[in-house]
Order: structure tokens, then sequence, then C-alpha cells
């Protein structure tokens, strides 16, 4: 077993390789950062538009939804920033690039998330960060060290979560052919997490809840900051979801990678 | 033209291979129509009417709007250009097709393909799930039309994305541009009615509504004279020949840059 410190140093060797390969599309790295951006901001703009016509959404005003999607922000971007590869599981799986992962004397899931990390990413943490400043200040939320602490553990635990959907999706790709619809589908799923949770009901609120957590990334740990008054003991399992979930992933991922028997040429 | 649709029939059976994927594809659609149910109820729960829309006329078009939204998802975009980055074009332009006309009838087998998958089981999930009832009235028979002009409007928009690859190479950046600008200003995700009456008369003028903005219009208020529809339709006949145009002369200028590297 290789130690942490070794691990770490790797990590920013293969990445440096990455960004270096990434640059030479310059033109579109550029661009790409931009959009990124707005798109990171474009359902805002909806949900921005919308309050022009209504006077809060299930209770919740527009400050506080922008606080609930700064949050969402902040948790899915380290799935964007360093899990990025797994977009492309289903293409390496397919033609067979994935072998080469077998032959490093390395942990497998750390050897092909660290070989991509998505620079454009860093601009989606930019959005959130702005907009968990700007609500904040609407809100006359005040920031002292407990409290800041209480938002990197729940953030830390919400960007679990939702790592495990998409990497979890993604492993679809060691059994089906074509793995996009499954991947599709979480993604999708995943831009619900900024709705409030309390407008569903029945069936839709408990698959949200137990079944594919989405209310765990963004809705459910940001109560903690705007109505802590309110909250449900639940949300205080929020690390146990997160860490269970990605263990239930890791076990997929493994699984997969087992049972992998490449194409065969 | 039968050089062309045969490309579309190859197109179409080569979705067609991918079939089991459209499964998950209408169980994500099953879900959001779910998801936009609660999330319009409660939007609803103020008033009757917001903006001259009824929660039925509104839940129409949102619902449908998704529908759109798949359909039109053929990835032109990222098929072009993955084809001129690999220099794969070369062997197109070796064939005596016009690339333009190439692209748009091997995306048609994508669409047809998608309104057979998506369309029946969002009308069959609408009308008994949620029981919305559509009114009579010319629109019903002029939305299939408006459709098709907006399949052609769309395309024009990932064709020239498409075609940048000649410039850029890699085109995710503008790729997800393109689909930011779209599903925001074109009315797919919240009509058009919704917006400031300032911000709605641009975006009018531009030529985004004409891909979701009037064929859904088209369905939920079908029971409008052609005094209407007809300005609709013509409008967009226009965004279909200005684009098309457009597109065509981007693709001559573009050309002139390809290299390709040896085979």
């Amino acid at each position: 077993m290789r130690s942490l410190r070794e691990y770490i140093r790797l990590y920013f060797i293969i990445e440096a390789q990455y960004i270096k390969a990434r640059m030479q599309y310059r033109a579109d790295f550029i661009i790409s950062s931009f959009g990124m951006f707005f798109a990171s901001l474009s359902s805002l703009a909806i949900f921005w538009v919308l309050f022009e016509s209504i006077p809060n959404l299930a209770g919740w005003s527009l400050m506080e939804m922008v606080f609930i999607y700064a949050f969402y922000m902040l948790a899915i971007s380290p799935m964007q920033i360093l899990f990025d590869n797994f977009w492309q599981l289903r293409f390496h799986v397919q033609e067979g690039t994935f072998l080469k992962y077998y032959f490093r004397p390395l942990n497998m899931m750390f050897y092909y998330t660290s070989e991509m990390f998505d620079l454009k990413g860093l601009t989606q943490l930019l959005a959130g960060i702005i907009l968990l400043i700007y609500s904040s200040v609407h809100l006359n939320l005040t920031w002292s060290f407990p409290r800041l602490s209480l938002l990197l553990i729940t953030l830390f635990s919400a960007a679990l979560v939702q790592i495990s959907i998409i990497v979890g999706a993604s492993c679809a790709a060691f059994w089906v052919v074509n793995a996009w619809p499954v991947l599709g589908l979480a993604s999708r799923l995943r831009e619900f997490a900024p709705y409030p949770m309390t407008i569903f009901d029945g069936a839709f609120r408990f698959t949200f809840t137990y079944i594919v957590p989405i209310g765990f990334i963004a809705f459910y740990p940001s109560q903690l900051f705007l109505r802590p008054e309110d909250v449900s003991p639940l949300i205080y399992l929020s690390p146990v979801v997160g860490i269970g979930l990605f263990a239930i992933t890791y076990w997929i991922w493994s699984k997969g990678v087992n049972s992998y028997s490449g194409t065969g040429s | 033209m039968r050089r062309y649709l045969s490309l579309t029939r190859a197109s179409f059976q080569e979705w067609m291979a991918y079939r089991l994927g459209f499964f998950f594809t209408i169980i994500g659609n099953i879900v959001y129509l779910g998801v936009a149910y609660y999330l319009w109820s409660s939007i609803y729960e103020h008033s009757t009417v917001i903006r001259g829309m009824t929660f039925n006329e509104t839940f129409i078009y949102v619902a449908l709007g998704s529908a759109i939204f798949i359909l039109l998802k053929t990835y032109a975009d990222w098929i072009i250009s993955h084809e001129i980055r690999e220099g794969i074009i070369a062997i197109h332009l070796t064939k005596p097709l016009d690339f333009q006309l190439y692209s748009l009838f091997s995306s048609l087998g994508g669409i047809l393909m998608n309104l057979a998958a998506i369309s029946i089981p969002t009308i069959l999930v609408l009308t008994l799930v949620f029981k919305v009832q559509i009114a009579p009235g010319p629109g019903l028979f002029l939305f299939p039309l408006s459709l098709f002009f907006a399949v052609l409007i769309s395309f024009c928009f990932d064709y020239f994305i498409g075609i940048s690859a000649f410039y850029t190479e890699s085109t995710w950046g503008i790729s997800i541009t393109k689909d930011v600008i779209i599903t925001v200003f074109s009315g797919a995700l919240l009509p058009l009615q919704f917006f400031p009456d300032t911000i709605q008369k641009v975006l009018l003028m531009l030529p985004f509504q004409a891909i979701y903005h009037t064929p859904l219009m088209m369905i939920t208020r079908p029971d409008q004279g052609w005094d209407v529809f007809g300005p609709m339709l013509v409008v967009q006949a226009f965004w279909i020949l200005a684009l098309f145009l457009l597109t065509r002369l981007y693709y001559n200028q573009a050309i002139k840059v390809l290299r390709i590297s040896g085979g």
C-alpha cells in the first residue's frame, strides 16, 4: 500500500500532465469557462423571472431560493472539478481504453479520477461563492466560526451524495453497451435538487429523500442555515447518508471493474 | 432526394440499436412531468391565472416543452465537430452530397426515433395520469407543421456549432453556451409571457422563440384564428431561410481553414 502522501504527490503529477494536454484547445477552454459560469446562473435566472409573478414558492422567498441554489452550486462543484472523468467512463469501457487502468500499482478509482481536473468547473464554484455571499447579505445571515464549520461539513456530505449518484450511474457502462441514458437520468434528477422538497408529496418526496436522496444535495442542509428552528432531525444524518452512499458506489465500481473483460481487441 | 432520404433511414436504424436507452429517457421524462406538476401547482397556489395563463395551459406548455427538448436532441453539433476533429469529414467531402443537407437528413433519423419514443408516452401520461384536456381548434393541425419548422431552426444552430470546430476543434464550450441560451431565451422552461414586458419584446424578435414558444403556443391556445397563427408561421419560415443561408455562407468560409493530417 502506498502512503497518503505519495498519493497526493502522484495526484499533482498526473493533473499537471492533463492540464497541459487540455490547453491545446485554448479557444474552446476560454469559451467553456464562460459558458459554464452562465450555465450555472441560467436556472437561477428562471427563478428570478418566476418571482416577478409570485410572492413566494411554497413559503420560500426569492433570496432563500438563491441561498439554496448557491448551496447546490457549491455542492456540485467537487463532482465537476475532481470527478469529471466519470462522464467519459462509458467511452473508455466501450472502446477498451479502460484496460490501461488495470496495469498501474495504484488504487483504480484514484487513478481514474485523478486523470482529469476540470479547470472550467472552478467558474461554477465561483458562481456559488458569489451567490452565497450575495444571499447571506440580503438574508442577514452571520457566519461565525461554528456556523462556517457546519457549512463545510454539510457541503462535504452534500458533495458526496451527488458524487455517489453520478459516479454510481456512470458505472452502468460496465454492464450495458450505451450507459448514457442511465447517466442522463441521474443528472436530470440532480437538477431537481434546488427545488424546495416541501412542494412534493407521496412517492416523489419519499424517492427524493430515501431512494435517490437528492434532497440531501441542497434543500435539507440549507434549512439548517435558513430556518434552523423547524429543521427535522433527519438532517443530522446527512454525513452518514453521504459516506454510506459513497461506500455503496465504491462497491458497485469494484464489482464493475472486476467483471469487465475488455473489448477483445 | 432519394440519396438523402436513405441517410435518414440509416441514422434511424442506428438509433434503433440504442432503443433500450429510451426506456430510461422515458422514465426521466415521466419523473420530470411529475416534478413540473408539483412545482407549477405550488406556483399557482396564490392565484388561478398568472400573466394571462391558467395552470392547465402552463402545464401543457411546460410538459410538451420537455418532450420537444428531447425530440430536438440529435447531437448534430457533437457529431459534426467530432467528424471535423477526427478528419472523418474528408470522406464526406469526396461524396457528391451537399454537407449541410447531408447533416440535416442524418439528424432527421434521430428526430423520427425521438418522436416515436417520446411523444407517445408523454401524451399518454398527460391525458391519462394528469387528465389534461387540450381544446380543439386549428392550432392542433398547425402544431405538427410548426414543430417541423422548429426542427429545421434548431438544426441550423447545431450545424453552426458543429462547423465552428473548423476554428476551435473542440466545441464543448460553444455547445454548452448554445444550450443555455436556447433553453432560457426560447421559452423552453418558462412561457415567454412570464418574462417582464420589455425582455419579452426583445425575445420575440430573436430566432430562439421560434423553436419552442411558437409551436407550444399553438397547442396551448389552439382555438385562435389565422390572424394569430399566420404571422407566427411566416416568422418561423423567415428564420429557416435566413439561418440556412447564413450557415451556408459560414461553412464556405470555415472549410478554407480545414487541415487534415494524413490517414
